[in-house]
């Protein structure tokens, strides 16, 4: 089929309602959904999970499955009405027309075929072009993604490319028809950051170079800042504002897009003089929807009798005809007003020595062959030579991509595996070479663990109130059944659940309520170290500021000890007091927060912080992109870990950061950091985030 | 007297299953009735082929359940004249009484031994798939959660004893030399034991914390345990409630010995996939001992899988009974074993096709109920 010409804007979304039947009858996923994409443009599709962003990408691409099915309005591509076309008229459109980037790079591509036969494929089924033409494109196309090597990429399989590489595989088979609309669902979610930040970079180059225009789904954000042109946020399956992006960040105009801002750690934020303001409440169920405005339960606006009644339209506003928001009360809220001023803690002093890791060291031994020992035995060095100290009432945040070690450290720690070298202090207790089998009931109670993923956290066959008795039986806490029950209730409300969901399993329980569960469960011994492992990382934006906060108030109230494990520096920044960066099993930056997050850094620090996408349109960022991914931890690389991506390492005479490994120095009070760069060189670095006036 | 026509005989089959209308109409209204509460099994009647799965297998469970009211002639019997006699022959010297489905080789009614054949395969299929089970899950589940040597060992013998060819270890096992050595009473103690292993284990590691209860519990196992071993595997007894004929044990532990490394297989297969989950971790770091993990954190997760491969496996047994039977290797020479007469009566298949007709039928729709009913909860448990 030829590429039509065509000047009007490349997708118009026109009030399109999008239902699932199912067991329970019909359920709108989509309701009442308009948009428009204008000739290469980028818009932008924020929300959380469940308010029905990916159905439409899905319904654009007329690929619901058997239960879904538009139900009313129409989308129009190129003028043409996609509701109405045939399967035939269809096929000849996706993959050549309108392409689709999936969350998951490994899940996209076919594991069973070359890359290069994969990107082939594409112009030989839709422009019928010959092996050779399609091949030079495939090659070409590769280049353009920046990837090095084409011709080695192109003859290998996906599972021998890194995650990264292989997200630019499928971005390159989105491009090798150059499609005019592109659907990115949550293209870097899957990726670490200072990968994200090579995708981001790649993606905002297209629309400039391909003219492609683009719909990019995501949660996040300071992503669909720093890549869109227009925004449209939505919540429950209704678009509730849309315009362009800089009127939207700067002057917001509808009380969930406004209560999702203040929900996210921006600069500025501190959890004593400027906490974060949770969302209350949870989002509905699809068929759980209020009548009239859907947010008007969790609002803070809501006016009984008004919110709650009719059918509530998106009309543009007065002074912004591009800017519409789903409102009865925009023209009446005072937008400009700060939130109100929420409750100022004070956190307790920092007190005595709790833990105490010296000069830790793990490796693994890995057989090369599983199957008929033997062999060669490579060594994974997990952990090198890492020393810290926390203290009571202190959150120590540690930070790094996937393979820096923060997991294997965590593991050390609670004895599910044993220190090949140094030493672990718990409480005046050496415990580095205590498995938690030989530990007592007191050690393995004071240090806990809260997990990242809330909905695996939880034993799916059991019910809520059965684990955490379990673990206070564990834990040889009460006397009685009875007192255990009691002790369990109590572990509810201090983490803010209702006493009822003791009796209920945790499917039936929100990903939000599910991480308090394991809070809960958690603190039920006399917790001293609590190592939390990115326990917000897979929430939803507006409920990750809740959790966070009743993380932070539960310390302040045990004077606990908190290792805080995250990649997400802003959530860093607002809770942490001291930080420790690693990468590649080493610390490469320890120091307070304020001593990490301002210059001097180590490079890996700064290309971390660059990386970061910040949803606030006055701050400005240096642009670091790093090359390549992180190295394997079996094949680490000579001298300094980090040299092999370093944008500093040619400061450094005579190669010295290939040959030794540099020496933790000593920057001020509490601030070391592992760089052969020179005092001079570390003391010129100019802050990477400023806030512009 | 007349013989019955077709479908007078039809009526007439009918009208002796009553009791099994009667219970399939309750069971099922009563289950409808209370669908919404029932989890997995309600929604099975979302899907037809569930429900039909269901509706077979209730029918066959009922039937052995009414058995002895349903028959119409003692399934032993034999009554002189009526050899290999067409269906609906009316009995002679009997007012009003017929072989519904005819007479077989030895003159005895088909329908009334069809119907208590039912008897012989639903007591022994599911028991056996039961122990087949206990025996897997035990094995299965160390192996998987500690892998290493202990998995490379299990997973060996249990290659070891699938690479056998099955026919040929049931010949083996039912020969009267192998009996006489003892080797088939030797086995049922050795796959006797681990039920009660499995059952003392779940108990103690669950309640270790609270002694008391953990004694009262771990008794009442062990003798309620080793009560029933002594019968079953050694028919020592003492009070004379558990006792399993030295025929029926060699076909029951040979059943088990076959059927066992596979549920290992899957059971280990679903442990090493569920022991990276956080849960595990969690239990992990609150120092639960290795079996708490297995048993509570790690069994009642895997168990979707394991009941659809319950039912498949019931279906299974109940094929593998009726070849035994088939082969001659059936519980006992008389019994109305569906496989036996089957066997019976493919000898004169090409005179008589009544004879073989109503046991292969039973057979086949008792496994397609088996192997529709696992389809059906397949296909539910895979659904939200």
């Amino acid at each position: 089929m030829q590429q039509w010409d065509y000047d009007g804007p490349i997708l118009e979304i026109d009030n399109l309602s999008i239902s699932f039947f199912t067991r329970l009858g019909e359920i709108p996923a989509v309701m009442d959904f308009s948009c428009v994409v204008e000739q290469g443009k980028a818009v932008g599709l924020v929300g959380e999970s469940g308010c029905g962003k990916s159905t439409v990408a899905l319904g654009v691409m007329q690929d619901l499955g058997v239960n879904g099915k538009i139900v009313g309005g129409s989308i129009k591509f190129k003028g043409r009405e996609l509701n109405t076309m045939t399967d035939e008229e269809l096929r000849h459109l996706r993959g050549s027309e309108i392409a689709m980037i999936y969350q998951e790079p490994m899940a996209s591509l076919n594991p069973a075929m070359k890359i290069g036969k994969q990107l082939m494929e594409v112009p030989m089924i839709h422009q019928q072009s010959s092996a050779e033409e399609a091949w030079e494109l495939a090659r070409q196309v590769v280049e353009d993604v920046r990837l090095p090597d084409a011709k080695r990429i192109l003859n290998s399989y996906p599972h021998q490319l890194s995650g990264g590489q292989q997200q630019r595989i499928v971005i390159a088979m989105a491009l090798m028809s150059k499609p005019a609309l592109l659907i990115l669902d949550e293209p870097t979610t899957a990726l670490d950051v200072t990968v994200e930040a090579g995708i981001v970079d790649l993606v905002k180059g297209l629309g400039e170079k391909y003219g492609t225009s683009m719909l990019f789904i995501s949660h996040n954000l300071g992503l669909i800042l720093e890549t869109c042109d227009d925004i449209c946020v939505m919540y429950s399956g209704e678009a509730v504002e849309v315009g362009p992006i800089e009127n939207v960040f700067d002057r917001m105009r509808h009380p969930y897009t406004q209560a999702l801002f203040r929900s996210i750690p921006l600069p500025g934020a501190d959890k004593q003089s400027r906490p974060l303001v949770s969302i209350p409440g949870n989002f509905p169920l699809p068929h759980e929807r209020p009548s009239g405005c859907n947010f008007g339960p969790r609002c803070n606006y809501y006016e009984q009798g008004r919110c709650n009644q009719g059918d509530i339209t998106m009309p543009a506003l007065a002074d912004d005809p591009n800017h519409a928001s789903r409102c009865l009360k925009v023209s009446e809220i005072d937008w400009g007003h700060p939130p109100a001023a929420a409750v100022q803690t004070q956190s307790n002093k920092i007190g005595k020595l709790v833990l105490k890791v010296d000069n830790l060291r793990k490796y693994y031994e890995v057989a090369a062959s599983a199957l008929f020992g033997g062999g060669d035995t490579r060594v994974v060095k997990a952990n090198e030579s890492i020393s810290f100290e926390a203290h009571e009432s202190e959150t120590l945040a540690i930070v790094g991509e996937s393979g820096c070690g923060k997991s294997t450290l965590a593991k050390v720690l609670l004895g599910l595996e044993t220190a090949s070298e140094g030493s672990v202090n718990l409480l005046g207790k050496d415990i580095q070479k205590t498995l938690i089998q030989d530990r007592d009931v007191d050690t393995v109670s004071s240090i806990q663990m809260v997990f990242q993923n809330p909905f695996d956290t939880l034993n799916p066959s059991m019910t809520v109130g059965r684990q955490i008795v379990r673990a206070l039986e564990v834990f040889g806490i009460g006397a009685s059944e009875n007192e255990r029950n009691n002790r369990m209730l109590e572990l509810l409300d201090l983490v803010k659940l209702p006493r009822e969901f003791a009796a209920r399993k945790p499917r039936q329980l929100s990903g939000g309520q599910k991480q308090r569960v394991g809070i809960a469960r958690a603190f039920a011994g006399n917790t001293q170290v609590m190592v939390a492992d990115e326990p917000v990382s897979a929430l939803d934006v507006s409920v990750q500021a809740a959790v966070t906060d009743l993380l932070m108030e539960l310390q302040r109230d045990n004077k606990t000890t908190m290792l805080f494990i995250s990649h997400d520096l802003s959530i860093v920044r607002y809770i942490a007091d001291r930080v420790m960066v690693m990468y590649l099993g080493h610390v490469v930056e320890m120091g307070t927060t304020d001593q990490v997050f301002s210059p001097p850094y180590h490079p890996y620090t700064e290309a971390l912080l660059s990386a970061v996408p910040i949803a606030d349109t006055s701050v400005e960022r240096k642009h670091i992109v790093l090359d390549g991914d992180i190295p394997s931890a079996m094949d680490p690389p000579p001298g300094c870990p980090f040299q092999s991506r370093c944008q500093h390492k040619q400061q450094v005479p005579d190669n010295l950061c290939e040959r030794e490994l540099p020496p933790m120095k000593h920057m001020a009070e509490h601030h070391d950091l592992r760089c052969h760069l020179s005092d001079d060189f570390l003391a010129s670095m100019i802050p990477v985030i400023q806030l512009a006036n | 007297m007349e013989s019955l026509s077709s479908l007078q005989i039809a009526l007439g089959v009918l009208a002796q299953l009553l009791p099994v209308w009667v219970g399939l109409g309750i069971t099922l209204s009563l289950s409808m009735y209370y669908r919404p509460r029932l989890g997995l099994y309600g929604h099975l009647f979302d899907s037809r082929v569930g429900t039909i799965g269901l509706i077979l297998v209730l029918f066959w469970v009922l039937t052995a359940l009414f058995a002895d009211l349903i028959i119409t002639h003692d399934p032993l019997a034999q009554i002189s004249g009526m050899k290999n006699k067409r269906p609906g022959f009316p009995v002679r010297g009997m007012e009003g009484a017929f072989y519904l489905l005819g007479g077989d080789n030895l003159a005895r009614d088909i329908f009334s031994r069809v119907i208590m054949g039912s008897r012989t395969v639903l007591s022994i299929a599911p028991a056996a798939t039961i122990f087949a089970f206990m025996v897997g899950i035990t094995l299965g589940l160390p192996a998987g959660y500690r892998s290493g040597r202990l998995d490379t060992i299990l997973s060996f013998l249990s290659n070891l004893v699938l690479a056998f060819p099955v026919i040929l270890l049931f010949f083996l096992l039912v020969t009267p030399e192998i009996r006489s050595t003892g080797v088939p009473i030797y086995l049922a103690a050795v796959l006797f034991l681990f039920p009660i292993i499995l059952f003392v284990v779940l108990v103690q590691s669950r309640f270790y914390t609270q002694p008391t209860k953990r004694n009262i519990y771990v008794s009442l196992v062990l003798v309620i345990g080793f009560w029933a071993y002594s019968g079953l595997a050694f028919n020592m007894d003492p009070l004379g409630v558990f006792y399993m004929e030295p025929n029926l044990l060699n076909i029951f532990v040979s059943v088990v010995f076959v059927n066992a490394p596979t549920v290992f297989r899957i059971v280990r297969g679903l442990t090493l996939d569920i022991k990276t989950r956080d849960y595990v971790a969690a239990a992990e770091t609150r120092g639960e001992g290795p079996w708490y993990i297995m048993l509570w954190e790690i069994l009642p997760n895997a168990r979707g899988p394991l009941i659809v491969d319950f039912c498949l496996r019931i279906g299974y047994i109940t094929i593998l009974l009726g070849t035994l039977g088939f082969f001659g290797l059936g519980v006992s020479p008389e019994s109305p074993d569906w496989g036996m007469t089957i066997n019976e009566g493919r000898k004169l298949l090409s005179i008589y096709p009544h004879l073989a007709i109503p046991p292969a039928l039973a057979l086949m729709s008792l496994v397609l109920g088996l192997n529709l009913l696992a389809d059906g909860l397949r296909e539910q448990s895979l659904k939200d």
